[in-house]
C-alpha cells in the first residue's frame, strides 16, 4: 500500500489532479481547501514514500507564499462578510495546491510520465522524445553554463554586484548557451534521423507504461476526498459572522 | 500541424525549453521570496520572463505552434526537474502559449517584427491573467487591485518578453548559429 501513488499511471495521476486543481478554485471557503490539504497530506503518509525533510523543505517557500496571500487578500479583498474567512481561504489554497503538486513530484519518475504521456494521452512521439533529448542534456547544459561563466571571469568579466544588474548580465552567458543549444539540436536530430527515428506515433516502445487496478482505486480516493472537502466548506461554520 | 516540422526544429525548440526551463526557475524562486512580503503582486513584475519562450522560438522558426508548444515544453521540463508548483505549471504553460500563439496566428505567421513581440508578450499576459485569475481566485480581491495587477503584467509582458525576446533574438542571429531556420531565409528575401 505504501506504494500505491508510485504505482499509479502518471498520465492518470496529472489528469486527476489537474481536475481537482480546478474543483478546488471554485471555492471561497476556508474548509474546503483545508480539509483538502490535510487529505492530501495523509494520502502521502498512507500511499507513499515521502522524505519529510524534503517535503518541509519544499513547502516553506509555499507557506510564505501563503502568508502573503493571507495579508494582501485581508487589505485588499473585495468581500466585506466574511474577510478572515476569504483571506484563509486563498491562504489555504496555495498550501493546497503545493501538497497536491509535491504529491505528484515525489511519486513521480520523469522520464515515465513523458512516456506515459506518449502512450496513454497521444502525445507526438516527435514531440514527446524531445523532451526526452532535452531532459538528457541537462546535466551537459548545466556544466556549459559553469565554464561559460569562468572561461568570462577568467577574460576579466567582474560579476555586477546589484541584482538588476545581475539578471541584465546573464545574457552573456545565455547567449552562448542558446548558440550551442541550436547546434546540439541539429547535431542530435541527425543522429535520430540516422537511426530510424521517423516521429510517426505507430512506432513500437521499449518500455511500456500501463493503467491499472491501483489507477481506479486511487481515482475513487480522489473522487471521495474532493467530495469530503466540498462538504465540509458546505457545513463547515464561517469565521466571522 | 507537426507534419511540417523537422525533427531539429522540435529538438531545438526542445533544448531551448530547458535551458529557460532553468531560468523560469530561477525567477519562481525570486518571485516565491517577494511574495512573502508583498504578496502575490510580486510576480506581476516578472511575470514576461515566463513568456520569453515563446516569442524568442517563433522568431526563429515561424511555424504555427512555436510559440504554445515550446512554452509547453519548458513548463514540462520544470515538472521534470522536481519543481514543486508542479503539475498545474503545464496548464498554465499551454495557456500562455496559446496568447502568445494567437498574436501570431492574427497575423497568419508573415509579421514579425518588435511590435509584434510585443503584443505577443501582452497576448501571453492576458491569457494567463485569466487562468490566474481563476486559480488563485482574484475574484476576492478588489477590483482596483486586481486591475492594478493585471496592467503591471501585461507591461512585463510587452518588456521583458516582447523587447527582451527581441533583443536576445538578435545577438542570437548575429552568432551565426542560425543559418538554416526561418528567420535567415525571411530576412534575406525581405
Amino acid at each position: 500500500m505504501r506504494q500505491w501513488l508510485h504505482r499509479m499511471n502518471p498520465s492518470v495521476k496529472f489528469v486527476i489532479i489537474t481536475i481537482s486543481m480546478i474543483t478546488m478554485a471554485f471555492f471561497f471557503n476556508p474548509w474546503t481547501p483545508l480539509v483538502f490539504f490535510f487529505g492530501v497530506v495523509l494520502f502521502q503518509l498512507a500511499f507513499a514514500k515521502v522524505s519529510w525533510k524534503i517535503w518541509g523543505l519544499m513547502m516553506l517557500p509555499f507557506l510564505l507564499g501563503a502568508i502573503g496571500y493571507f495579508w494582501t487578500t485581508l487589505v485588499f479583498g473585495n468581500d466585506n462578510a466574511d474577510p478572515i474567512g476569504t483571506a484563509l481561504s486563498l491562504s489555504f489554497r496555495v498550501l493546497a495546491f503545493s501538497s497536491l503538486s509535491l504529491l505528484f513530484v515525489f511519486t513521480t519518475k520523469p522520464v515515465d510520465f513523458i512516456l506515459s504521456l506518449m502512450q496513454q494521452l497521444k502525445l507526438s512521439p516527435k514531440i514527446a522524445y524531445s523532451i526526452l533529448v532535452g531532459y538528457q542534456f541537462l546535466p551537459v547544459l548545466k556544466d556549459e553554463f559553469v565554464q561559460i561563466q569562468q572561461a568570462q571571469q577568467l577574460r576579466g568579466i567582474v560579476k555586477p554586484k546589484s541584482p538588476v544588474k545581475g539578471i541584465l548580465a546573464m545574457r552573456h552567458v545565455l547567449i552562448p548557451m542558446l548558440a550551442g543549444a541550436v547546434r546540439k539540436a541539429e547535431r542530435t536530430a541527425f543522429a535520430m534521423e540516422a537511426r530510424g527515428f521517423t516521429g510517426d506515433s505507430d512506432r513500437t516502445f521499449y518500455k511500456r507504461v500501463t493503467i491499472g487496478r491501483t489507477d481506479f482505486w486511487m481515482t475513487v480516493m480522489f473522487v471521495l476526498l474532493v467530495l469530503i472537502s466540498i462538504y465540509a466548506g458546505i457545513t463547515g461554520p464561517a469565521i466571522q459572522k | 500541424m507537426l507534419k511540417s516540422w523537422k525533427l531539429k526544429e522540435v529538438v531545438l525548440m526542445s533544448l531551448f525549453a530547458v535551458v529557460f526551463g532553468i531560468i523560469y526557475l530561477m525567477f519562481l524562486h525570486l518571485g516565491n521570496v517577494w511574495s512573502a512580503v508583498i504578496g502575490p503582486i510580486a510576480y506581476e513584475w516578472i511575470f514576461g520572463i515566463w513568456f520569453i519562450v515563446s516569442i524568442i522560438v517563433m522568431a526563429i522558426i515561424r511555424k504555427p505552434g512555436a510559440a504554445v508548444i515550446p512554452e509547453t515544453m519548458a513548463a514540462a521540463i520544470e515538472v521534470m526537474l522536481g519543481n514543486a508548483v508542479g503539475p498545474r505549471l503545464i496548464l498554465a504553460g499551454v495557456i500562455q502559449g496559446l496568447g502568445a500563439e494567437a498574436v501570431f496566428a492574427a497575423t497568419r505567421y508573415r509579421q514579425f517584427n518588435l511590435a509584434i513581440y510585443m503584443m505577443a508578450g501582452a497576448g501571453a499576459a492576458v491569457f494567463s491573467f485569466v487562468y490566474g485569475y481563476l486559480l488563485g481566485g482574484f475574484a476576492a480581491l478588489a477590483p482596483e487591485y486586481v486591475l492594478l495587477m493585471f496592467v503591471i503584467r501585461v507591461m512585463s509582458g510587452a518588456i521583458i518578453a516582447g523587447i527582451g525576446g527581441k533583443y536576445l533574438v538578435d545577438a542570437l542571429l548575429a552568432t551565426g548559429s542560425l543559418r538554416g531556420y526561418a528567420i535567415t531565409k525571411r530576412d534575406a528575401h525581405a
